[in-house]
């Protein structure tokens, strides 16, 4: 088995052919060790470029890895290529979009109320930039469509994963009051095909 | 229009109601539901005169806050000091509150958003030359190599014959010069310095020679063959044929 330093050389390779994140699991099978340590070996590589302040960082979507450039060389990017800035989302996307990402899965319904706004047409335009997405249904009447985030989100947003998302003071006691039915989410949900 | 542009900065009702019990400096524990609806209703009322078609959602809070208010002005019933009574607000502070913490949520994500706009990343690569195998042509006896290259002789020059094909078809088409000349000669033929352009054209002309006729009107208005006028958008244009001709233009 190759030693550790050419596992993560092979793996610095790898990221920088692949451009998609790669996958911890996928490169593991590649070089043919065990996905934890291959995680692992990941995460060294992202310290390793952090410290050492290189033009490129390793970041992580959900247990895949890409590079990507040095925030702090956005400036010298600009001024050489000016890349296209992506449209920022509206007040009401975000909104729409944090309600998702805390309390997914969600259903329009329940958006609606705690917006006390109709979010139908902000919910199309998060699925149509693929932030949200339809995850099952739910089993109350009508068995209205449940609605999560995406990978696209963590990506856009830059979060590892959703235990990245950032705390919010008392948020966990003000979206779950207790007299609320909201059976086992196993039983709750059905997932689509 | 003013007022437009303040309806845009209200995600819905609740946030306005937030921003009024903001601006107000109120605890959100201990709303005066009396002021809080007053100053609500006006605020819409003047959203409605811009935007009569404000959201219904604007009305139904309107609704339950007048309904709030009534029930403010009632006497608890049960004893009085009952810790039991429930706070007739307290339903719409709640929901206030959750609404709140999204928003929260919200300027956060934003916040993110915003960091994370600070770095790029390349898009995926297309792996196609790398995932093509070309050890799989090496393989190739000499035989199945040379019927492959056959194959491709054989479509080249189906390619070729269509080619030809199209360039015969595109040489008989007419020139603008040639328009030129051919609409020249109309006026003398017709002994007239004035047509309309719809006499240039001919009945059964295809969009092609129409627009080939226009285009080499412009070219002859261009060179001070002709003068073209049209008075009015969609109107007749008049085409007439200039006394002399540009020597510096002239053919």
């Amino acid at each position: 088995m190759p030693n550790k330093n050419a596992i993560k050389s092979a793996f610095e390779s790898m990221m920088f052919i692949w451009g998609e994140p790669l996958d911890a699991k996928t490169a593991a099978e590649v070089v043919q060790i065990d996905k934890k340590t291959a995680y692992e070996y990941f995460k060294e590589l992202q310290r390793e470029y952090d410290e050492a302040g290189r033009g490129l960082a390793v970041r992580e979507t959900d247990g895949a890895f890409r590079f990507v450039t040095r925030p702090e060389n956005f400036d010298y990017l600009q001024r050489l290529c000016t890349p296209v800035k992506e449209k920022r989302l509206s007040q009401a996307a975000l909104e729409v979009l944090a309600i998702i990402a805390y309390r997914q899965p969600v259903t329009k319904g329940e958006i609606d109320m705690i917006r006390g706004v109709k979010s139908e047409r902000v919910v199309e335009g998060l699925m149509k930039k693929e932030l949200v997405e339809e995850v099952g249904r739910s089993n109350a009447i009508g068995r209205p469509v449940l609605y999560g985030t995406t990978k696209s989100f963590l990506r856009h947003f830059d979060f590892e994963s959703l235990r990245d998302l950032p705390e919010i003071e008392d948020i966990e006691d003000a979206i779950h009051e207790p007299d609320r039915e909201r059976p086992d989410e196993a039983e709750q949900i059905t997932f689509l095909q | 229009m003013a007022y437009k542009v303040k309806i845009d900065n209200f995600e819905g009702p609740f946030d306005l109601l937030c921003y009024l019990i903001e601006s107000a400096e109120m605890n959100i524990y201990d709303i005066q539901v009396s002021q809080i609806t007053r100053d609500y209703l006006a605020y819409t009322e003047a959203l409605r005169l811009c935007d009569p078609a404000l959201g219904g959602e604007f009305m139904v809070l309107a609704a339950s806050l007048i309904e709030l208010k009534s029930k403010m002005l009632l006497p608890r019933s049960g004893a009085a000091g009952s810790a039991a009574e429930e706070d007739p607000r307290s339903e719409l502070v709640m929901k206030l509150l959750l609404y709140k913490r999204f928003k929260s949520a919200a300027a956060l994500l934003l916040e993110r958003e915003e960091r994370a706009g600070l770095f790029f990343e390349k898009p995926a690569e297309d792996l196609q030359p790398y995932t093509n195998e070309p050890d799989e042509y090496l393989r190739m006896d000499p035989e199945r190599f040379a019927q492959a290259f056959k194959a491709f002789l054989g479509r080249k020059q189906r390619v070729d014959e269509v080619r030809s094909i199209y360039a015969r078809a595109e040489r008989q088409q007419e020139t603008t010069e040639a328009r030129m000349s051919l609409i020249k000669n109309l006026f003398s033929l017709k002994r007239v310095s004035r047509l309309r352009f719809r006499e240039l054209l001919k009945r059964e002309d295809d969009r092609f020679e129409k627009v080939l006729t226009f285009v080499a009107l412009l070219e002859m208005v261009r060179n001070r063959t002709v003068r073209a006028k049209q008075n009015s958008g969609f109107a007749e244009i008049t085409v007439e044929l200039c006394e002399k001709e540009e020597p510096a233009y002239a053919e």
